[in-house]
């Protein structure tokens, strides 16, 4: 009832505090908004990138790889073994090349891979082909096939030929562009596929061996068996396995591309420290400017608790502002992450701030507010009433 | 006796040096008076008055003021006295600037139980005796500043304390500004029984008031009844 009533012409007092200095607290409001926003959206791909893992979607794929890391390699009679099994469809061994196409800037995924199984296993990627061209790929030893948004991008035609310098393979290789396939989504063009012998010839190490064999189950429900099964089987081998579903795999794999879990954690403490410190100015400014103020409702039987209660409050409502405007911010910006980085990390395509950030998002600010305050509000009610009095 | 002062001092200290500006000082103020506390610059007026409106502390000696020994009282103890018996006047009237003259008004009564019908008729009273009613939705940048002391009066007295204090309450006025405030502490004093201690250097201020006592050099100088 009685706190009912306090709050009231608190609220008053605050707000119009608040836009005492409309200049200061607008452009407090402005960075804080910006901040909030750019952890927002950090946190928020960071979230999304997760949930892959622990939510997969119904892929009949199954990633298998080396137990101890996705660097050692797998011998290519493993494939042999999966493909006798119940429930599989095909299996396609998949190495990473990691070749350069001219210079460094020109990224796109390239794999030395088994090309007889590819438009099995990624038939829902390789959707559309001439199957001239494709016969005319499983012939060349040096042919390779490419997506069309790839082979638009570097203006190439069935044809060309493609050198291709690995980053981690001893190796370069002229290759003949001979099939060029379409896909549901430009995201899902832009791989490219040659002969795995090439590399095995080339290389004398990588003889009977790859990085990854890729396995189609016949129906999503096989998934989870399979995983099991070819886990089981391979424990005790000299080569043991890690199978997970494509999602996990693909994960994982951009885990090791850059640890950017660890990256968007440490943008995101830098980001609050500094919206910390520019929400302790602007809340310190605010409060030395009214010390005479505070200390004429101190005279009037303020308490110092009320006080302070007061200057907090403010602080808090000036970050929560601040953050409020920043997931607004957040949600404009998911829009655009949909709409660019959506198109080359299919993970992506659906992001959004999800509710759990947007509670972290909000909690931070708090903190931030309710931090920021603290000391200057409690330097304020401890000083003696009567030097606020005299200090005119 | 509504303030008592049994050998008073203060003292202010700057690192480990000792300042002292009240050495046992003895005062009595019966209810209902009208004191006038003048004296020299640097004298000690202001210190007094704090201590006396228990917004600072003596070194030494005791403080009765409207029946409370001020030393025995914690600080929100303190807090909670203030707002139930004194109202304080200032030179520069230090109104809350955010705040328009019905809030500054209804500012104390926020530490009451009074309901709002019961705040609202109180703040509209205390604005009827200093004259300001059609004020009340101003800010204080949009009063003179004879209006922003009215309005400080009217915030002092809405919660009926016994106990005024004035610090140069006229100080910043022109000379028709200051008398309407000086007459209105008078009704103050005169038609609502108000105990006033105001302090000022202006002698002519001072002959409001019905007894004027001086402070020189930490002590009571001498005590001048005013023959009106
Ligand atoms: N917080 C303080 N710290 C140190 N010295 C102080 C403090 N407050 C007051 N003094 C000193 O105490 C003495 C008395 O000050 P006070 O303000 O009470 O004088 P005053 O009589 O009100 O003077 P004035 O007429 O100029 O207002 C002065 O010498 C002043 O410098
Ligand atoms: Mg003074």
């Amino acid at each position: 009832m009685r706190r009912s009533r306090f709050t009231s012409i608190w609220v008053l007092v605050i707000l119009r505090s608040l836009l005492r200095s409309k200049r200061r607290t607008v452009l407090t409001v402005l960075s804080l908004a910006v901040s909030v926003a750019l952890v927002a959206v950090l946190q928020s791909v960071l979230f999304t990138l997760d949930s892959f893992t622990t939510n997969p979607n119904s892929s009949n794929r199954i990633a298998v790889r080396h137990k101890v890391s996705i660097t050692n390699l797998l011998p290519m009679r493993h494939a042999e073994w999966i493909r006798r099994q119940p429930g599989v469809e095909a299996v396609m061994g998949l190495q990473w090349f990691q070749g350069v196409y001219l210079d460094r800037s020109n990224f796109f995924p390239n794999f030395a891979s088994e090309g007889e199984y590819i438009t099995t296993l990624f038939k829902e990627e390789v959707v559309d082909y001439s199957e001239f061209q494709y016969r005319d790929f499983l012939r060349d030893r040096n042919g390779c096939l490419a997506g069309r948004a790839l082979a638009d991008k570097y203006g190439w035609k069935v044809g060309d030929v493609i050198t291709l310098k690995s980053d981690i393979f001893p190796i370069t290789v002229r290759l003949t562009l001979r099939c060029i396939f379409r896909s549901r989504k430009p995201s899902d063009e832009m791989g490219l596929h040659f002969h795995y012998k090439l590399l095995e010839e080339g290389v004398p190490y990588m003889k009977g061996r790859i990085g990854t064999l890729w396995v189609r189950a016949k129906s999503p429900d096989e998934v989870p068996r399979l995983i099991e099964r070819i886990d089981r089987h391979f424990a005790d081998a000299t080569e043991p396995t890690t199978s997970e579903t494509e999602n996990a795999f693909q994960l994982n794999f951009l885990k090791m591309m850059g640890n950017y879990s660890a990256m968007i954690q440490s943008i995101t403490a830098a980001v609050l420290v500094a919206i910390l410190v520019v929400t302790a100015n602007t809340m310190a400014m605010a409060i030395r400017e009214r010390n005479t103020e505070i200390a004429v409702f101190r005279a009037m039987g303020f308490t110092g608790l009320q006080v302070l209660g007061l200057l907090m409050a403010e602080g808090v409502l000036l970050s929560v502002l601040g953050g409020l405007l920043g997931l607004g911010l957040a949600g404009l910006m998911a829009g655009g992450v949909r709409q660019t980085a959506g198109t080359f990390l299919p993970y992506l395509q659906d992001f959004m701030i999800p509710g759990e950030v947007l509670m972290f998002c909000l909690h931070a600010t708090m903190g931030v507010g309710l931090l920021s305050t603290f000391i200057p509000a409690y330097r304020a009610i401890r000083r003696p009433i009567i030097d606020g009095l005299r200090a005119l | 006796m509504i303030i008592r002062c049994r050998e008073l001092s203060k003292s202010y200290f700057r690192g480990s040096l000792e300042i002292p500006v009240l050495q046992g000082l003895e005062l009595e103020i019966p209810e209902g008076g009208y004191y006038a506390l003048m004296g020299p610059s640097g004298s000690g007026k202001t210190t007094l008055l704090n201590l006396i409106a228990g917004i600072d502390r003596p070194t030494g000696g005791s403080l009765e003021v409207c029946g409370f020994a001020l030393n025995d009282l914690d600080d929100d103890e303190l807090a909670g006295w203030r707002a139930s018996h004194v109202g304080f006047i200032f030179q520069n009237y230090n109104l809350v600037p955010v705040l328009n003259a019905f809030e500054n008004v209804e500012l104390p009564l926020l530490l009451t139980d009074l309901s709002r019908a019961q705040r609202r008729e109180r703040v509209m009273e205390a604005l009827d005796l200093v004259n300001l009613t059609d004020r009340l939705g101003n800010y204080p940048r949009q009063l003179s500043g004879g209006q922003e002391q009215r309005v400080a009066i009217a915030r002092a007295i809405v919660g009926d304390p016994e106990l005024l204090v004035a610090d140069e309450p006229t100080g910043s006025l022109d000379a028709r500004n200051a008398e309407e405030v000086l007459a209105l502490m008078e009704r103050l004093n005169r038609d609502l029984g108000k105990t006033i201690l105001m302090v000022t250097h202006d002698p002519k201020a001072a002959q409001h008031a019905r007894v004027q006592v001086h402070l020189e050099k930490g002590v009571l100088e001498r005590t001048v009844e005013v023959r009106k």
